[in-house]
């Protein structure tokens, strides 16, 4: 019966042809939504993944932590470590990147407390003893085509009365990671001490990581952490996640709820396009009845038609989404971050969701052919 | 549900004496508003195996409603058709589209071709639906166009064909599944006087085969050509002529 199908739809190429695009527009509105979140969501479960099992303290009321407060964590029962790091905006006229991503950023740190986990393409990490030295992420170093050896130039912004001063210093590319989709790709992570100096923050950091002994809780630690530390906001990593889920099911559902309505919309184009087909054909219906065909060939037809139209608008829909997002990212990825991801995952629930709103909204137009009296449809002009 | 006889089972009784369609005391009525419109009432006749019947009547006498109920399109108020010794009559609705493709073959006033499909494939899809596979399908199709004398027509689409030719179709079309009974409505009443010659000799021919066939028609130049006219009026048979001659039907 396959054929009689695609033979039923090229037949009525003009109408066939726009309910597609009807149903292409929807689906490709789920994937570019629905890829801009898995983007957002592949980051951020990476980027925690990479902070693994720390305790990350923040600043409770003040942008900045004093260094002392290091050694009040160390203090706390079950804290095996603490280390503080330093995050700065690497071009202080802006901060923040694209769609909530951190943006190109400085990051201070102890040589010895680098996160390892991020490989290197080239060079080599920090070492206990660099001082203007700096391991760039995959997307700084295309950004600013950088290669080990290069220079890299830093900027410093202070505000002194109503005048602002700013500072300039190359540091030396002594390595560059590789691409691992986390807000690391976008960092420029030298010595703390040396990012300290130059922005004239001595003595203080942005983040302190505590590391929670083994076998202890870091949700109580977490808690212990700020009872015993004044001025500090700690979040385990169970809370951290939890934090960012939250966000990230509320951005979802901002961009799944707007594709999901351009779906339906070409889903009802479907159901018009079928309804009339039906109708147009109630005598062909009441033909096939007469030849013997049974409900179920009937309805196989219709369905088989509605669900077609589907597939093809599913697929149509989720290339040129692909495509789309591929030259965004392209685009985007000159500057920095991408910003989409079409997962497989992705593509899947486009396509199963282009199917069924297909054999959804045919089942009634298919019901209402097969209810037909053949009698009657033989005589239906 | 009465469940005497074996409904939909295959009654193929032996040739003989035994008559492939019976009708029995055939009623409908339809009710127009609270009026009853008695559309049949009371008909009963046999057929023999490949006998041309004509069916003849001004507009409204039952002869079309007959037809639907002999074709199980519709349901009659009371009575019976038999066919081969199988009383379809009272057969299960889910039944009703296998005794339709098994036992029925229809021919319509306007052909009723699907205009998107060729030839070939409009005789094919009536045997789509008996689970027939595609190589026997298209060599019976293939058969049956070139007996209908439209074997170089294979790939051509209805709207490229004149109306003898899709009528040949239709007729190949309800062959194809070799039915008891071949049902036409009115089959030359949308063509020429000249193509209705042919529409009838090719019934003729058919019928001289052992193909049973029924025609439903206004033109008494076509009713002429068959073996036996029933002639209808107000829903009751008001002339049978019987099987004309003593001709010799069957093989």
């Amino acid at each position: 019966m396959f054929d009689v199908i695609i033979r039923s739809l090229t037949q009525r190429k003009m109408r066939t042809g726009l309910t597609i695009f009807g149903i292409a527009l929807g689906i490709f509105a789920v994937v570019v939504m629905g890829g801009m979140s898995e983007h957002l969501n592949m980051t951020y479960d990476k980027s925690i993944e990479l902070l693994s099992s720390n305790i990350m303290v923040q600043p409770d009321g003040s942008s900045i932590l004093d260094e002392s407060k290091i050694r009040q964590i160390k203090r706390v029962p079950g804290v095996k470590d603490a280390y503080g790091v330093l995050y700065t905006a690497l071009d202080p006229e802006k901060s923040g990147g694209a769609f909530g991503g951190p943006g190109d950023f400085v990051n201070g740190i102890h040589p010895e407390k680098q996160i390892k986990d991020l490989k290197l393409t080239s060079g080599r990490y920090l070492v206990p003893g660099d001082e203007y030295k700096a391991v760039i992420g995959s997307s700084i170093a295309r950004k600013f085509n950088l290669r080990v050896g290069d220079e890299l130039e830093i900027k410093s912004k202070r505000m002194k009365g109503s005048s602002s001063i700013s500072h300039t210093r190359n540091v030396t590319v002594v390595g560059i990671q590789e691409y691992s989709g986390t807000m690391f790709d976008t960092s420029v992570s030298m010595p703390l001490e040396a990012a300290q100096k130059f922005y004239k923050m001595e003595n203080t950091v942005s983040i302190i990581y505590a590391e929670p002994a083994s076998g202890a809780d870091s949700s109580l630690l977490a808690k212990r952490i700020d009872l015993n530390v004044e001025k500090v906001k700690s979040q385990s990593p169970e809370q951290l996640r939890k934090d960012i889920e939250a966000q990230l099911v509320f951005i979802s559902l901002i961009t799944i709820s707007a594709a999901v309505l351009a779906a339906i919309i070409g889903g009802l184009s479907v159901m018009n396009t079928m309804l009339m087909s039906v109708s147009e054909r109630t005598k062909e219906f009441g033909l096939l009845k007469a030849l013997g065909a049974e409900r179920k060939n009937i309805l196989f037809m219709t369905m088989g038609e509605a669900a077609l139209i589907g597939v093809i608008g599913g697929i149509t829909g989720i290339a040129a989404g692909g495509v789309l997002a591929d030259i965004l990212n392209k685009s985007f990825e000159s500057q920095g971050s991408a910003l989409f991801a079409i997962t497989p995952r992705l593509m899947a629930i486009g396509l199963l969701f282009a199917v069924s709103l297909g054999v959804i909204c045919g089942t009634y137009p298919a019901y209402r052919a097969t209810k037909m009296s053949p009698m009657e449809a033989l005589r239906y002009e | 549900m009465n469940s005497n006889g074996k409904n939909g089972s295959n009654g193929d009784y032996a040739a003989g004496g035994e008559p492939i369609l019976c009708i029995r005391n055939l009623k409908k009525t339809y009710m127009q508003g609270k009026i009853p419109l008695h559309a049949l009432n009371d008909v009963s006749f046999d057929v023999q195996k490949g006998e041309l019947l004509s069916i003849v009547g001004p507009s409204g006498s039952g002869k079309s409603t007959l037809l639907s109920m002999i074709g199980l399109l519709d349901r009659p108020t009371d009575g019976s058709v038999f066919i081969n010794g199988v009383e379809i009559t009272r057969a299960k609705e889910s039944e009703a589209p296998r005794i339709r493709r098994e036992k029925i073959g229809f021919v319509f006033q306007h052909f009723n071709l699907l205009s998107t499909l060729t030839a070939m494939e409009n005789v094919d899809i009536a045997m789509r639906f008996t689970g027939t596979s595609k190589n026997r399908r298209k060599e019976r199709a293939f058969e049956l166009l070139s007996m209908v004398g439209l074997g170089d027509r294979l790939k051509h689409k209805p709207s490229e064909l004149s109306g003898g030719q899709q009528q040949r179709i239709a007729i190949a079309r309800a062959l194809a599944n070799e039915p008891a009974i071949i049902l036409a409505d009115e089959p030359t009443g949308a063509v020429d006087t000249k193509t209705r010659e042919v529409i009838v000799e090719l019934l003729k021919s058919l019928s001289k085969k052992g193909q049973t066939i029924i025609v439903v028609t206004h033109d008494m130049d076509v009713a002429r050509q068959t073996d036996r006219i029933i002639s209808m009026r107000d829903g009751m048979i008001a002339s049978d002529t019987g099987v004309k001659g003593n001709e010799e039907h069957g093989l």
